[in-house]
């Protein structure tokens, strides 16, 4: 098992580094794809390796024509998989912590929470890996408020690390009994406004929470980027009785705000991972700079 | 002139024995007291040369101006009346010489000035008091003129020898002490005042200088506090006169400011400042105490250890409790705040996730096709066409393949599967090489191929390939033999001619194995069909 992960670590690493000359090759098929269709003579500095290129071109399938880079790699083979999540708190926490986690299993699919004890995050994380657990969700709080949100994608993937605002958990809302059942239904997923490089990114991590719903599901998440904070949403939808077009929407489950601030390329226990995007707030420029989207 | 002269001296009469409170009300005495200002004027005119009026125009001027014109005439009698005061007060003789009239006359004068001080001291805005005021004033005027003529006289018959037309002791020693009394101040004329020995005076000038107190300052006023301001006045002085100060204000001067100290008299100066200064300075004089204020109390602001804002890295323990809570703190945030969730918001929201169910425009999770793990059954071609083989060679072909793998003919109609077979072999080897230990080498082609000794490759590269013994060369493969190698030069005749029979067997059992191609012989042939 260790082994292996050295092994997977290295291939991994030897990966990243091809790389450079993978991205380099892609360039230059896509300018003779270019010069092909478009008519025009191939450019001077591709005349030696036009032939085997071209040759390379036509053998090309849907996967191999995209280059791969090693940051979405770990979600590559994500869809083939249903995900197992993994929910945690920090040590020693309070009953406000522990009800919200409650309420966020119930709104993951696929969700199994665990109580911290005194359990060393790589133990958890150890575990994790050997029991085929995909990701592993992290609370912490701050007096009561849960403030912290760490996903932590398994075999190696990224971690993204988020600051939980204006957190209205659904035992805040009503009492048991008025609250009624939530439905466990894989939900639809509405991203709005993740743009950027990053915000795909983002995108990326959020979704593979998430197995593939049915077509007529009636449960939908949504997390709506603004100036980058997001705002996570549960509601259930039903056709109302105004025809076709009108909809009725009934808000389920909690509701927060999420703040990125860290993704780094490694899982939760390694440190020295490296960082992939971290927010930089005391810039001069940070007010004008969105991260996310727009 | 004579009837002018009557009816003014009538018009004085009437006004002296009107009732005071017929001055109150608007009336016909106006024009009597002006008849009787004009009087005055023509009166006192001769006294003094120096006027620019040869009579007071009363005709259609009103108050303001009629008093203006009669101060322009007394302003410059009034220093040489004083002049002449202080003279009497340094030889008194001299006053007792002129005799009963003019003492009387400057009694009256006392008393009228006493009286019209008073009068003075209140802010006048009715024509007729103005016309009083002026009245009062010229009547003091006249009893000190008449003194002071009588004075004149004997001096000027003291010195008669120096002067003449142009050069007038009087007038230098008036000029030496007009100029002295600016440069110091109306200090020195005040202790000739005061020294002068009108007991009287005294206590009404206590009166006075109370009285002055109250009231707002006046310029107008200014002149008879100056004459009649008493002892606090002297405060004053020594604050404009601080840089011009002499020895006699501190050391055996008349005053009892001798042992007090430079801080002291500033002090009291303050202080003096606050109650009378402002009403004896002039503007810039003002000016000026002002500016000293300020300077004081900025250096004193600058001596002072600083507020604790101003002070740069302030520590909890070095400011006040609590100080920073009151202290606006004002600095910029460089991070937007986080949004505050209101009703448009959520509702906005709810639109936008209504409109994306209408289109059913989700970001869901899509799987992504799998690779065929199968290749797909290829139909076989049946062909129609008649088979080019006999039976006979079909079994042939079978046999032989079954017997002798290495000599079968290849199976394979196109030489494209072949080249695809051959690529297809190296990679499974290839792939096969990198799942560690379930290696199964290549078949051995029973050809003539190098083999070469290769080490085994250490554990920590990336594709860690462990290489089967297989491929190694044994050590018996490269070298067979004992350790005994003779060179060449070495042998005997015996041994070489052993070593030529042992390669000669050897090469024998190997051509009996692979039996050797002939080349054609062209010759032969060529020499057959030749002979035929």
């Amino acid at each position: 098992m260790l082994r292996r992960n050295v092994r997977l670590r290295k291939e991994y690493l030897y990966r990243k580094n091809l790389e450079g000359d993978e991205r380099q090759l892609y360039e230059k098929k896509r300018k003779i794809r270019e010069a092909l269709q478009e008519g025009k003579p191939i450019p001077t500095e591709l005349r030696n390796e036009e032939a085997k290129l071209r040759q390379e071109i036509d053998l090309e399938d849907q996967n191999t024509a995209v280059p791969r880079s090693h940051i979405d790699d770990e979600y590559a083979n994500a869809t083939q998989k249903e995900p197992k999540i993994l929910l945690t708190t920090s040590r020693d926490p309070s009953a406000p912590l522990t009800r919200f986690v409650k309420e966020l299993n119930i709104v993951f699919p696929n969700a199994v929470k665990l109580n911290r004890g005194g359990q060393v995050i790589s133990e958890i994380i150890e575990t994790a890996r050997s029991h085929d657990f995909t990701d592993v969700i992290f609370v912490s709080e701050n007096r009561g408020k849960p403030d912290g949100l760490i996903i932590s994608h398994l075999p190696f993937g990224p971690t993204a690390y988020f600051q939980l605002l204006n957190v209205v958990t659904r035992h805040e809302i009503q009492t048991k009994k008025e609250m009624g059942k939530m439905s466990e239904q894989y939900p639809h997923l509405i991203f709005e406004r993740f743009t950027t490089q990053m915000g795909k990114r983002v995108m990326n991590i959020l979704k593979h929470i998430f197995p593939v719903p049915k077509l007529d599901a009636k449960r939908i998440v949504t997390f709506s980027n603004e100036s980058d904070y997001i705002s996570f949403r549960n509601h259930m939808y039903d056709k109302g009785e105004g025809g076709p077009k009108s909809i009725e929407l009934k808000e389920v489950g909690p509701r927060f705000e999420l703040r990125l601030y860290q993704v780094k390329l490694g899982t939760l226990e390694q440190d020295e991972a490296e960082v992939e995007w971290v927010l930089r707030p005391y810039m001069n420029t940070a007010k004008k700079r969105q991260f996310l989207g727009e | 002139m004579a009837a002018v002269k009557d009816s003014g001296f009538e018009a004085l009469e009437k006004l002296k024995s009107t009732e005071p409170p017929v001055f109150l009300a608007p009336s016909s005495i106006s024009e009597v007291a002006r008849a009787a200002s004009q009087y005055l004027f023509t009166k006192l005119k001769p006294h003094n040369p120096k006027s620019p009026f040869d009579e007071l125009l009363v005709d259609g001027f009103d108050a303001e101006q009629i008093w203006q014109q009669i101060d322009m005439q007394s302003q410059p009698l009034l220093s040489s009346l004083r002049h002449e005061v202080k003279r009497f007060a340094k030889s008194p003789k001299e006053i007792r010489k002129i005799g009963d009239l003019a003492v009387e006359a400057s009694h009256e004068g006392d008393v009228d000035e006493m009286d019209m001080d008073d009068d003075n001291d209140v802010e006048d805005d009715d024509d007729e008091l103005e016309a009083d005021e002026s009245e009062g004033e010229e009547e003091e005027e006249d009893g000190e003129e008449e003194e002071e003529d009588e004075e004149e006289e004997e001096e000027e018959e003291e010195n008669e020898g120096i002067e003449d037309k142009f050069f007038k002791i009087k007038d230098l020693e008036d000029f030496l002490e007009e100029g002295e009394a600016q440069e110091y101040g109306t200090d020195y004329k005040n202790k000739k005042g005061l020294s002068k020995g009108k007991n009287q005076n005294l206590s009404d000038d206590d009166d006075d200088y109370d009285e002055e107190d109250e009231e707002d300052e006046d310029e107008d006023e200014d002149e008879e506090d100056e004459e009649f301001g008493a002892f606090a006045g002297d405060d004053n002085e020594d604050a404009d006169n601080l840089g011009k100060a002499r020895y006699e204000d501190f050391f055996g001067g008349k005053k009892k400011e001798t042992k007090r100290t430079m801080k002291d008299a500033i002090e009291d100066e303050e202080a003096g400042d606050g109650n009378q200064g402002t009403e004896k300075l002039s503007t810039h004089e003002k000016e000026l105490l002002k500016l000293q204020s300020k300077i004081e109390q900025m250096e004193k602001a600058n001596l002072d250890p600083k507020h604790w804002t101003m002070q740069g890295e302030v520590s909890a323990t070095k400011r006040p409790k609590n100080s920073a809570l009151e202290v606006d703190l004002d600095f910029e945030h460089n991070a937007r705040p986080p949004p505050v969730i209101t009703e448009e918001v959520t509702a906005s929201l709810e639109d936008m996730i209504k409109s994306r169910i209408i289109e059913a425009r989700f970001d869901d999770v899509q799987r992504a096709p799998s690779l065929p793990t199968k290749s797909k059954r290829q139909a076989k071609e049946l062909d129609d066409s008649k088979s080019k083989k006999g039976l006979a060679e079909v079994y042939e072909e079978e046999y032989v393949q079954k017997s002798n793998p290495a000599f079968a003919p290849a199976t394979f109609s196109d030489e494209l599967k072949k080249e695809a077979s051959m690529l297809f072999k190296k990679l499974c080897l290839k792939l096969d090489a990198l799942s560690h230990f379930h290696f199964t080498p290549k078949p051995v082609i029973e050809e003539m191929s190098i083999q070469t000794n290769v080490p085994a490759i250490a554990m920590e590269e990336v594709a860690p390939v462990a290489v089967s013994d297989a491929a190694m060369l044994a050590p018996e493969e490269i070298f067979a033999g004992t350790g005994k190698i003779k060179d060449e030069s070495e042998l005997t005749q015996e041994e070489r001619k052993r070593r030529r029979a042992k390669k000669k067997r050897k090469f024998k059992a190997e051509s009996a194995n692979h039996p050797v191609k002939k080349a054609r012989d062209t010759n032969t042939e060529i020499h057959n069909t030749g002979n035929e």
